[in-house]
């Protein structure tokens, strides 16, 4: 079935249409329409112009939102694409017959070509790196603009007037809502989902399949249409730009306070902030015009220090505008087993690792590894510390490249396979120490998991299926953050059988585990064939657990394989003794 | 000739740099806070040291040590306050680190605005150059350069060879871990942050000797340093005074040749294209 | 009637008497307020870049409402300033002049400081046909056919500096570097000596455009030197005007004529710059020793009210609302298409020289002249009437 089909099925499943959020969201959605509408009614020239200031800052402030707030990529040159698009919309308007939504609408799409071009080069950058990067090409466009003489260099554009303020307000505000569906878009879907798990973890996001690369350069592309439309709309507005005007940087600045006053990555937050802030900086600046900056300070380092989730963050507190749990449903569905996977004819092994060398500098990490799991085994990897078993498990799912060697899976050669593309593949490892979504629900991060596995179209099904049979049905709704170690174990386990996977690969899952929960996990183990899973392999130091649980054993030793075979004969082999047991078991 | 005099324009313009980045690369690179307002502090000492050579009649030099520890002070007050309490979240606290400072800038700006006005401001002290050898040494910038190059030195020294610099360097590294060995994490990232802002401070008072400032400009210094720091390598002393000296040789023939327009978009071009064609050394860094 | 009642009733006419005789001529008197202060509207940059030079503007309009208003008013009204601040915003600006047209009802406007922000409120200007002078902003193209309503006071940036290339070649200056901050005003000017330059068949042997913040101009500097130019013109600012300055000193050379815009007029430059900034060349629209009409007293009402003295940006807000003020009691209205006929067509002496503009409402009557620092102190050099000293060459930068 088409991914349409899938998803219109998935979305039904979740009764997304009704799950649109809570009663203060209803009430706070109808008192900004009901805003919106008397303005134009009620309002005077300055209202009008105010209101569409303050409808421009909330544009604003939704694009940054996306790429900040919800996947984590703080970026202080989005007036980038503004100015982009206000000297679009100048030149368009100035010097064609385009009318001037057209011209506003071109600059809107040139500001997306142009993060789709840089997008993909900026975002191998996190944190303050990426912030600067932006900045840095805000400020090389103000120069290339202010020389550029076809634009009017630095004495800048006129344009004809805008037909009418209501116009302006009108196209401001159809800016500003599509900015608001956006992120309804991104909190309610499982796209905005994939982003907000790159926030929180990517290299965790990647490993259960979320197309890490394609989610960022999306989102950024979505965060820079708003700014350019809205910098279009602005030109026409004021029937004037020049450089200095079109690229300040007080725009970004302005734009991050208002955010992180209303509450950063929330779906009400930008509105609040830029409404709030605007109206409370108008009023100031008629009455206390010196003291805006420290004002603005002191709103920033208070809500850090105080509120860090803002005003949203504030309602949270009451239980009001909480954010609604990503493609669930009302209650906890039966769910159902999957149906088996479909597996390559012939004795295809699940997995064939030959030869496999890892060098980190000159520190040779793995050295000549091979490793066959045949369909229906489970082997299990036991070494001292820092023999190289995690990282050969990193190298098997793609977090790092070996220099040498080869690695099929179900046949295929996956070696320069991207890690979430492995992972779509069926092969599913958990963390040796949990690497859970901390600001996401159980239902979350298992969702996540489900719709990039092998039961993609049925997601919320499946999803609910691995919830109940590894025990976290009742927790479903649980921030990840609050559960306790047991139940995290657990839940990294249900986010392994989420994918519908065909290798498992588990890093110490039994670490720190009761006799009873450890029981829990070779039950689950045991029955993991019934589920589809071809093979697994088990990186382990409760030796106990796992040697009347594997079908061979191998063992590493400063990234050697020092033995391999049935794990009665390897436990008695002298070199494993000598370099890890100890004594005989 | 004019290769050895551009050269030398372009090393001590180097040597400012070096002063700028290297205070924000204590903070930065080590701790892990993102001091958006470096800039500021770095405003807020260099006014108030033209405010006050202007009404003593003494030279900016002997204002350095008293910037220094009067910053110094203020940004262990800043620590203990503002910073500190973000550290319990882990993973965020980068970024709330950022936004802090960032509303602490405003502060700093507010406050230069109001107690010394918009206006851009110098010390005349130092405007001429020694010749030798018929090249031209711009004298507050060599005078700025020793101070760097001490700075830098001593700074690896430091965290490298002495005891108190190696606790730095382990708390920014794994705070736990560096508890577990009886470090008082705390003080550490106390003692940093304070060197760093006084440093900064430092920088200012060198600042105003080369060239006029104004509240406004603290963001450009911010934003230069943190582009010296991303060149050179973030927490690598040697890395960021060696990207400094490179970008100023660079923006001094840049100017010469091309213009003053192209001097002054150098460091983001640069910037740009290193993130363009060597992104692994910084997705290292940032990790 | 008992004499007492008698004594009470005279008693109460003649206070009656009394309290409505001085309720006449109270009212009498409101009579001339009675239709309420002439609002003059406008915003300036409080806060912000722009902010150090604004202030002088502002309080030149203050100071002539205040003047006016100690003179009666006009119309017979006492007129108010309602300013607010700008924060050297264009955006802000927009939104605030749109205040004072909309809400606060002014009846005549002032433009704010700085090209920028003007450029930014003159379509307003033009949708409300407000006839609007505007002393900040000196950058001829925003005074073109389209935008009717906006009136020049100050000369074009185009004319800053004009005497001195003329004047340097009949010294027998061959040679000519140029330079230009980017920004809309300092570019303007730049590219009007440029173009005198070739008209006057001098060579143009540098020229370059630099943006703030540039912390080192050793560069520049270097290749000014290479060239060796007998004149150095830049379109500067104050922070620049004075990195050029020391940078030149620094890498070396003295050109003969050393000429900067804006940054050597504003005290701060020759207490910055010690004697390096001796014999340097600037522009100024207005200078204390003006025998315009007013002067002195401006100069003295502005010395005892803010304690200092003016300087030129004073002297154009000031001339502005003196403008102003003529132009409203020549019309006897504040009919704002009025007002324009009349701005357009009459010539207005103000303490910073002949206010007159063409049909597009650019200055042509304004004028700039030249000064020079001579051993530490600002003076006029051009023109030759009013010259306080004679030009010294060469600079030397000692």
């Amino acid at each position: 079935m088409s991914a349409w089909e899938g998803f219109l099925r998935q979305a039904r499943a979740a009764r997304i249409w009704s799950r649109l959020g809570g009663t203060s969201d209803v009430v706070v959605a109808a008192a900004a329409l009901v805003a919106l509408l008397l303005v134009p009614l009620t309002a005077t020239a300055y209202g009008l112009q105010l209101a569409t200031d303050i409808l421009a800052a909330v544009a604003l402030a939704y694009g940054w939102n996306l790429i900040s707030g919800f996947t984590g990529y703080l970026s202080f040159g989005q007036v980038s694409f503004y100015g982009l698009g206000a000297y679009a919309t100048a030149l368009l308007v100035s010097r064609t017959p385009v009318p001037w939504y057209g011209a506003v609408l071109l600059g809107g799409i040139l500001g997306a070509a142009v993060a789709l071009l840089l997008g993909p080069i900026m975002l191998r950058l996190r944190g303050i790196l990426f912030a600067l990067g932006m900045l840095g090409l805000a400020r090389i466009l103000g120069i290339i603009f202010n020389n550029w003489n076809f634009a009017g260099a630095s004495l800048g554009l006129s344009l004809p007037a805008a037909l009418t303020p209501l116009a302006v307000y009108g196209g401001m505000a159809l800016v500003a809502a599509a900015a608001f569906a956006c992120n309804a878009f991104f909190v309610h879907s499982g796209f905005g989902l994939d982003a907000m798990s790159l926030n929180e973890d990517e290299a965790a996001a990647v490993a259960f399949g979320v197309p890490a690369t394609r989610v960022k350069v999306i989102a950024f592309v979505l965060s820079a249409i708003f700014p350019a439309l809205v910098g279009g709309l602005v030109a026409w507005n004021r029937s004037y730009i020049d450089p200095t005007s079109a690229f300040k940087p007080s725009l970004d600045l302005e734009t991050v306070v208002f955010v992180l006053f209303g509450g950063i990555g929330t779906l009400w937050g930008p509105l609040f902030g830029a409404a709030v802030l605007m109206v409370i900086g108008e009023e100031l600046l008629v009455y206390l015009p010196n003291f805006e900056l420290a004002l603005f300070g002191g709103v920033v380092i208070l809500t850090v220090l105080v509120l860090p989730g803002g005003l949203v963050g504030l309602a949270n507190r009451f239980g009001w505008l909480r954010r609604p749990l990503v493609l669930a449903p009302a209650a906890l569905p039966e769910g159902a087993p999957p149906a088996p996977r479909a597996m390559p004819a012939g004795d295809v092994p699940v997995l064939e690792v030959r030869g496999l060398t890892v060098r980190f500098g000159g520190l040779v990490a793995l050295s000549n590894v091979s490793l066959t799991l045949r369909r229906g085994e489970i082997v299990s990897i036991i070494g001292a510390n820092g023999a190289g078993k995690t990282t050969l498990f990193n190298t098997i799912t793609g977090f790092i490249t070996p220099s040498v060697g080869r690695i099929c899976y179900l046949g295929r050669d996956v070696t320069r396979l991207p890690t979430f593309r492995r992972a779509r593949l069926g092969m599913a490892r958990s963390f040796q120490i949990p690497r859970l979504m901390r600001s996401l629900t159980v239902w979350e991060n298992v969702v996540l998991a489900s719709r990039h596995g092998g039961q993609a179209h049925r997601a919320v099904a499946h999803t609910a299926w691995v919830l109940r049979i590894t025990g976290l049905a009742a927790l479903w709704r649980e921030p990840a953050s609050r559960l306790s170690p047991g139940h995290q174990r657990q839940l990294e386990l249900a986010r392994v059988l989420a994918l519908h996977p065909a290798l498992v690969l588990l890093d110490e899952v039994m670490a720190g585990m009761t006799r009873e929960e450890r029981e829990g996990v070779r039950n689950v183990i045991r029955h993991l064939p019934e589920f589809g899973v071809a093979a697994v392999a088990c990186v382990e130091h409760v030796i106990a657990a796992v040697a009347d649980l594997s079908d061979r054993m191998v063992v590493l030793d400063f990234g050697h394989e020092i033995a391999a075979g049935p794990p009665q004969s390897v436990l008695r082999d002298p070199a494993v003794v000598r370099a890890y047991l100890g004594e005989p078991l | 000739m004019l290769a050895l005099q551009l050269a030398i324009n372009g090393i001590l313009l180097g040597g400012l740099y070096v002063l700028l980045a290297q205070s924000l690369n204590l903070i930065f690179g080590v701790m892990g806070v993102v001091n958006l307002a470096h800039g500021g502090f770095i405003v807020v000492a260099g006014l108030f040291t033209y405010w006050f050579t202007i009404r003593s009649g003494v030279s900016p030099l002997v204002v350095l040590p008293m910037a220094f520890i009067a910053m110094g002070a203020i940004g262990a007050l800043v620590q203990r306050f503002l910073i500190e309490p973000l550290m319990r979240f882990g993973s965020r606290a980068e970024l709330l680190s950022l936004m802090i400072t960032f509303g602490l800038s405003y502060l700093l700006v507010d406050l230069a605005l109001q107690l010394w006005g918009a206006d851009f401001v110098s010390v005349p002290y130092l405007q001429s150059s020694w010749t030798v050898a018929g090249l031209a040494f711009n004298q507050a910038l060599v005078i700025a350069g020793i101070f760097a190059a001490f700075i830098s030195a001593a700074l690896y020294a430091w965290l490298n060879l002495t005891l108190s610099g190696k606790a730095l360097l382990a708390a920014s590294q794994s705070p736990v871990g560096a508890i577990c060995c009886g470090i008082d994490v705390g003080r550490v990232r106390l003692v940093a942050f304070a060197l760093g802002v006084g440093l900064a401070a430092a920088a200012g008072v060198l600042v105003i000797i080369v060239t006029p400032l104004a509240p406004e400009t603290a963001d450009d210094f911010t934003l230069l340093a943190f582009v010296i720091i991303a060149l050179g390598g973030l927490g690598n002393y040697l890395g960021v005074a060696a990207a400094a000296l490179v970008l100023g040789l660079v923006q001094s023939a840049a100017g010469y040749f091309l213009g003053g327009s192209v001097e002054y978009i150098l460091p983001y071009v640069l910037l740009l294209g290193v993130m363009m064609l060597r992104p692994q050394r910084f997705r290292r860094a940032a990790s | 009637m008992a004499p007492r009642r008698r004594g009470i009733l005279l008693w109460a006419r003649r206070a009656s008497g009394l309290v409505l005789a001085g309720a006449a001529l109270v009212l009498g008197m409101n009579a001339a307020w009675a239709a309420g202060p002439i609002v003059v509207g406008a915003t300036i940059s409080e806060t912000g870049p722009l902010a150090a030079d604004a202030l002088f503007q502002l309080r030149g309009e203050q100071l002539a409402i205040a003047k006016a208003n100690a003179e009666g008013g006009w119309l017979g009204r006492r007129i108010v300033l309602k300013y607010y601040d700008d924060k050297s915003s264009p955006g802000t600006a927009v939104r605030l002049y749109q205040r004072l047209i909309t809400e606060d009802k002014a009846d005549l406007l002032l433009g704010p400081y700085s090209s920028l922000v003007t450029v930014a409120i003159a379509p307003l200007i033009n949708k409300y046909k407000m006839a609007t002078l505007e002393p900040g902003a000196s950058v001829p193209t925003i005074y073109v056919p389209g935008n009717k309503w906006n009136i020049q006071p100050v000369a074009s940036s185009t004319t800053y500096l004009h005497q001195l290339l003329p004047l340097a070649q009949k010294d027998g200056a061959k040679t000519v570097a140029l330079l230009g901050l980017q920004s809309a005003f300092t570019l303007a000017c730049d590219q009007a000596r440029t173009a005198q330059a070739k008209r006057l068949g001098l060579k143009i042997v540098y020229s370059t455009t630099y943006a703030l913040p540039q912390p080192d101009f050793s560069s520049i500097a270097l290749a000014i030197k290479n060239a060796r130019p007998d004149v150095v013109l830049a379109c500067t600012y104050y922070p620049d005007a004075v990195g050029i300055t020391r940078a030149l000193h620094e890498q070396g050379y003295a050109p003969r004529y050393l000429g900067e815009t804006v940054g050597p007029v504003e005290p701060a430059f020759i207490a910055a710059l010690g004697p390096l900034a001796n014999r340097i060349l600037s522009n100024t629209s207005w200078w204390p020793n003006f025998k315009t009409p007013g002067n002195r007293t401006f100069i003295a009402d502005y010395k005892k009210k803010f304690g200092e003295m003016p300087d030129y940006h004073a002297a154009a807000g000031y001339s502005a609302v003196e403008v102003l003020g003529a132009a409203v009691k020549a019309t006897h209205s504040l009919d704002q298409a009025k007002l324009r006929r009349w701005l357009l067509t009459h010539t207005v002496q103000t303490v910073q020289g002949p206010f007159k503009v063409d049909a597009n409402g650019r200055a042509i009557g304004a004028t700039q002249d030249m000064v020079q620092i001579q051993n530490g102190v600002l003076k006029l050099v051009s023109p030759p009437s009013l010259a306080q000293a004679k030009v010294l060459v060469p600079y030397t930068g000692s």
